[in-house]
């Protein structure tokens, strides 16, 4: 097995995405917007120091919020090559089918990592954080990164079309998002919802980015986050290479008799 | 490695559900052979291709590709074979040159020797000059043709072509033709065909039928129709059943569809006009041609126990 084909995969990804500038700044505004009208409308309701601290407090939310998203929409491109027959490009490749799937799912965890990188930088240049915070967090970026992208991956083998969409964003992303202590600390969540997010991978990704930085306050220790975070990734990775490498997966990709 | 046989299968079986897709085909094919797989839609020809190129798995049987076996190693085998889709495979907000370097290292190609082969491969298509252009921008022929550019780029053993000119016009599938015909000639490698437009098959080294997943056996175009008859005869009449019953002794039974009636006709010298005046009033048209492999698609496998004399 060469290394070729996993690269091309990752440079048709990276090269999409610094083509289609709209999806690139989208993913630099949309956090900006919730650090700052959340931030501050919030932090509003707190009083003095704690305003100051909620923005602080959200930092690590809205990094893990664009890891999620962009690893997650990334890693579903498997749906969409799918549907526009890219896929078979792939599928006559001679490479084992489950490399298609790991190259997506490296491809994903890249592009979410660049956006991370460009929003980091973003925020150390308006200073609402220090740049050894912003290196302090790339690590932690990194293992969120590859947790959502196995999300992702999982969702997209699972699914037939990309008209699934609507309900992949409510009934993947927002869960993910909210029930993951990236917006409040999860120890003031009634105890049903603290189970919620307990089973939560992302919540681990959100929990040891609030790690890497000082004052933010942690609901679980670190080794706990890289074990489930590191676990959890091996395994959905591993399942969704299993059932994509299943050729019922794909048989409405080549026999019309079994398309939707 | 030097092989003889390009493809082979021994009772080759998928199964869909209720449906026999493909019913325990044998087949043998030398290398170098062009080879047509004809049949309607439905009869189990792409299924055939897909279960050669290992895109998907037999329920029952064994295939070869040049002599190895495709269960034994599929990814070896998808090295070996080109496949040319019925449904595009390319990116379409990708250029040329974007799709076909990307597929190319699908194919481990270094960018250089892609670079080569893809220069090679436009001037044969005559698209050197629309290389940096995104697919989008180029109409159907030209995309049809980057498809096949990109089931060539590694040079394989054996090449499918599944449905190659559909829905192109006639310039295009022309076009498409002769850029098949010296890609053969230059390259040596044997094509596996299937189509539904019967007469594109002519060119063929051997066709086979294919019906409801089914091989009928059929042979070197041109004798295929030799065989078949000397003329086909069109009759339009708004009296189908006398002129069946005035013509059957003469040239067999006809197929008939509403008033049109078709007589195959083996001996080269019948009288036409003399049948003609016979015939008088109680036709409304009548024509002779020479036939062609839609004849025998229709008389061979259609209507095989049509056109015996009673």
């Amino acid at each position: 097995m060469s290394w070729r084909p996993v690269k091309a995969v990752v440079g048709r990804e990276l090269s999409k995405l610094f083509r289609q500038r709209a999806r690139l700044l989208s993913a630099l505004v949309r956090p900006m917007i919730w650090l700052l009208v959340i931030g501050s409308g919030v932090g509003s309701m707190l009083e003095g120091q704690q305003q100051e601290g909620y923005l602080t407090f959200l930092v690590p939310g809205i990094l893990a919020m664009t890891l999620l998203f962009a690893s997650l929409l990334s890693a579903l491109t498997l749906v969409y090559d799918k549907e526009f027959g890219v896929m078979r490009m792939m599928m006559i490749a001679p490479i084992a089918h489950y490399w298609i799937v790991l190259s997506k799912l490296i491809a994903a965890t890249l592009t979410a990592m660049v956006q991370a990188i460009l929003l980091l930088l973003l925020l150390v240049i308006l200073g609402l954080i220090d740049i050894n915070v912003a290196l302090g967090l790339l690590p932690a970026a990194l293992l969120t990164s590859i947790c959502c992208a196995a999300i992702g991956g999982l969702i997209a083998v699972w699914s037939k079309s990309i008209d699934n969409f609507a309900v992949i964003m409510n009934f993947f992303i927002f869960p993910v998002f909210f029930l993951s202590g990236a917006l409040y600390p999860v120890k003031q969540l009634p105890d049903y919802l603290h189970y919620i997010v307990a089973v939560n991978p992302f919540s681990y990704g959100v929990d040891l980015l609030k790690h890497a930085v000082p004052g933010v306050s942690t609901d679980f220790s670190v080794t706990t986050d890289i074990i489930v975070l590191i676990s959890f990734s091996t395994v959905a990775i591993f399942i969704a290479c299993w059932r994509f490498s299943r050729e019922s997966v794909h048989e409405p990709l080549f026999h019309r008799a079994t398309k939707r | 490695m030097v092989y003889k046989t390009a493809i082979y299968t021994r009772s080759l079986t998928k199964i869909y559900g209720q449906t026999i897709a493909v019913n325990g085909l044998n087949l043998e094919i030398k290398s170098g052979q062009f080879y047509g797989l004809l049949g309607p839609n439905g009869a189990g020809k792409s299924t055939t291709i897909h279960m050669l190129t290992t895109m998907t798995s037999p329920t029952s049987g064994d295939a070869w590709i040049a002599e190895q076996k495709i269960a034994d190693d599929p990814v070896a085998i998808r090295g070996t074979v080109g496949l040319v889709f019925q449904d595009s495979a390319l990116d379409r907000t990708m250029s040329i040159e974007e799709n076909l370097q990307f597929a190319a290292a699908m194919y481990n190609l270094s960018p250089a020797e892609a670079d080569q082969r893809i220069d090679e491969l436009l001037s044969v298509f005559n698209l050197q000059q629309k290389r940096k252009m995104k697919l989008l921008a180029l109409s159907g022929g030209q995309r049809r043709a980057v498809d096949i550019a990109r089931g060539v780029l590694h040079k394989p053993k054996v090449l499918f072509l599944d449905e190659p000119t559909i829905g192109l016009d006639l310039p295009n599938r022309r076009a498409i033709w002769r850029f098949v015909e010296q890609l053969r000639r230059e390259e040596g490698m044997t094509v596996f065909l299937t189509t539904h437009y019967l007469e594109e098959a002519v060119a063929c080294d051997h066709v086979d039928f294919m019906q409801l997943g089914k091989l009928q056996t059929g042979g070197v175009p041109a004798e295929l129709i030799q065989q078949l008859a000397a003329y086909v005869l069109e009759i339009e009449t708004p009296d189908p059943e006398n002129i069946t019953a005035q013509l059957t002794p003469l040239f067999g039974i006809p197929i008939q569809e509403d008033q049109q009636l078709s007589f195959k006709i083996s001996e080269a010298d019948v009288d036409f006009y003399q049948l003609q005046q016979t015939l008088g009033d109680s036709i409304s048209s009548m024509q002779w041609r020479r036939p062609n492999l839609n004849d025998v698609y229709l008389w061979n496998v259609c209507n095989p126990e049509q056109g015996d004399r009673e």
